[in-house]
């Protein structure tokens, strides 16, 4: 499928990824136009996570190639594509134990500080300012996912939905090109699920993002996505906008065959 | 209350990361400072050359093993033998007419490199296997000093450090010897409060929780455990060459053994991972647990009659520093650092006790 005049933020182009002879995702074709919420779904085991895997490094893809603003990162390490604009939270939640909220969300500006032995050191001198500039980057992002009372807590001890929100943050901090999200509202009640789809929408339109959206549930991929891409095992099924996939035949047969409540 | 978060305002970011958040915990710190200074004329001279000079070298050392055990999260079981190599470079460079003052650097560097080398091997494998390559690292690292005749002077060897001189200064009293550890000490206990608040700090501990998640964020893991064993060699290098040329003035090979190296880690475990109050207070346990041990078993003798034979005796403290290691994983990981911790948080809320914190 291709959104023609629009400049593509990601493309993949017959991306397969086996494990041990298991082919957990083949034949996607697939590009992302700037600036939009493209959404993925498919009955659980259908390969989105490994698709997202593929895009961000960690499990590259066994053939296939992937373009980030049109430059080739198939193959590349993570921390690279981390550096080339991309910022992605995981299905199981992966902050960081025994910081606060505010070091989880300053991590998310690793790509733009200097790390170094001697500017810990020298700190008054040589890491005090870029610290505070950092920090102001970071106070915007705490304000925009409304995290100020959890700023100085630890992240343990803090509940699932709030943690989901935290993980965005950090992702949004390293002001990414594309953001890649897999299932963010997971676990989340109503509400909570309203306040994160208003997030995304507002992270897309004031904080100019692409988003990646693995969602289960049909109700927000219809509400916030501008097109979608449905997965069954592996394998792309249906394309389109959200209200064309949903009705798809074989999406509605994937779904009531799959493991999944039919939509 | 004299100790208290709120009231206390801070109306920059930088005034928010500042070193000490409560006014009066940065007191206490500059009252303890000058008590430090002022040490030499408020204790006896055999108090401040045997116990709290070698607490302080130990303390910065295991500051150092802390660094890569508790901010990277990686086991390091050859600490020693880094700090043996330092201690060495340090006095054969001083002995062949280098200013002690630039050995002391160079025995960092001389550290660093080696612990470098190895642990860019090492951290080819994670947790235990490492943990054991690490070991495997000592063991080298000490049979070629002992057999190095050019390094130890042979196996029975010991080498005369020559005396401490800093910038031309002859040191010599025991006030002198006193202030180079404690200022060697203040300095690695100002880094790693600054690593705390740093970028390098938060991406150790990215690593040491979630590597895979942390890469995804663009730290390489790699490279910042690599980085963690280069600091904490240095630091390690250091304070062999400051142990060796203000306490110990000889160097032998029996100095850094394997199991200084676990008294070493005991220090950082029992003082808690990632904590530098904790480190102060775990060394300070280890460090009189012989005596603790000797005085307490010596009491039970007579009181029962036991026969415990010297060689029992002497593989006591051993028993005492894994039961104590084994103790704190039991039951509180984190260590004496936690328990001050806790304190605190108590005497924060004190005494709205039923406030979170
Ligand atoms: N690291 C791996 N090793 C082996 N097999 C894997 C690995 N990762 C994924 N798979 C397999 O690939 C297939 C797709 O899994 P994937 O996690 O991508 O599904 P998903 O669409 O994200 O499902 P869910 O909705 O449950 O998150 C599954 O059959 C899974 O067992
Ligand atoms: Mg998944």
């Amino acid at each position: 499928m291709e959104a023609d005049g629009e400049e593509i933020a990601l493309r993949c182009t017959g991306i397969e990824r086996r494990f041990h002879g298991v082919v957990a995702v083949t034949g996607i074709d697939v590009a992302i136009a700037k600036g939009e919420i493209f959404g993925l779904v498919g009955p659980n085991g259908s390969g989105k996570t490994t698709l997202v895997n593929a895009i961000t490094g960690f499990f590259p893809p066994s053939s296939g190639e992937i373009r980030l603003n049109e430059k080739v990162t198939t193959g590349l390490a993570p921390y690279r594509i981390a550096s080339l604009g991309v910022a992605r939270t995981f299905q199981n939640l992966a902050l960081f134990n025994g910081l606060t909220v505010l070091d989880n969300i300053l991590l998310g500006r690793h790509i733009h500080m200097r790390p170094s032995v001697w500017r810990t050191a020298l700190y008054w001198w040589a890491a005090q300012a870029e610290e505070a500039a950092n920090r102001e980057k970071v106070e915007e992002i705490i304000e925009f996912m409304q995290l100020e009372s959890v700023r100085d807590e630890l992240v343990d001890d803090i509940p699932i939905g709030v943690k989901k929100r935290i993980e965005l943050a950090r992702a949004l901090a390293s002001e990414p090109s594309l953001l890649i999200l897999d299932e963010p509202m997971a676990g989340m009640n109503q509400e909570e699920t309203e306040y994160m789809a208003r997030f995304i929408l507002d992270a897309r339109d004031e904080r100019d993002v692409t988003v990646l959206l693995i969602e289960h549930q049909m109700d927000v991929i219809t509400g916030i996505c501008d097109r979608v891409l449905a997965l069954n095992y592996g394998e792309m099924i249906a394309t389109g906008t959200p209200s064309e996939v949903v009705s798809d035949p074989r999406v509605v047969e994937a779904y009531i065959g799959g493991s999944r409540e039919p939509v | 209350m004299f100790y208290r978060l709120s009231g206390v305002r801070h109306f920059s970011y930088t005034g928010d990361r500042s070193l000490y958040r409560i006014p009066f915990e940065r007191n206490a710190a500059l009252a303890l400072l000058a008590a430090a200074i002022l040490a030499p004329w408020i204790i006896g001279e055999l108090t401040l050359t045997s116990l709290v000079q070698p607490w302080l070298i130990w303390t910065s050392a295991a500051l150092g093993l802390n660094l890569v055990v508790g901010w990277a999260g990686q086991l390091h079981l050859g600490y020693a033998a880094v700090m043996g190599v330092g201690a060495y470079a340090g006095t054969h460079a001083a002995r062949s007419g280098v200013p002690w003052e630039i050995a002391i650097v160079l025995a960092g560097f001389a550290s660093m490199v080696i612990g470098s080398v190895f642990s860019i091997a090492a951290l080819r494998v994670k947790g235990l296997y490492l943990a054991l390559t690490t070991l495997a690292m000592q063991f080298v690292i000490d049979w070629s000093i002992v057999h190095l005749s050019v390094v130890s002077g042979g196996a029975l060897a010991s080498l005369r450090a020559p005396d401490m001189s800093l910038l031309g200064f002859e040191i010599n009293g025991t006030a002198g010897l006193y202030y180079v550890a404690l200022a060697w000490c203040v300095l690695v206990t100002i880094f790693m409060m600054n690593l705390r608040r740093s970028a390098l700090g938060r991406a150790l501990m990215a690593v040491r929780e979630k590597d895979y998640a942390a890469e995804i964020i663009g730290v390489r893991s790699f490279v910042f455990k690599l980085v963690a064993f280069a600091a904490s060699s240095f630091i390690a290098g250091v304070s062999g060459a400051v142990l060796i040329a203000t306490y110990y003035h000889i160097v032998t090979p029996d100095q850094f053994s394997t199991q200084v190296s676990i008294q070493v880690l005991a220090m950082v475990i029992v003082g808690g991972l990632g904590s530098i109050i904790g480190t102060y207070l775990g060394t300070a346990l280890i460090l009189i647990m012989p005596g603790l041990v000797a005085a307490l078993f010596h009491g039970a003798t007579e009181l029962f009659d036991l026969r415990i034979g010297v060689e029992t005796l002497a593989h006591l403290p051993n028993a005492a520093y894994g039961a104590l290691i084994m103790g704190c994983l039991l039951w509180e990981p984190l260590g004496l650092g936690r328990l001050y911790h806790n304190m605190r948080s108590y005497l924060i809320a004190w005494p709205f006790g039923y406030l979170k914190k």
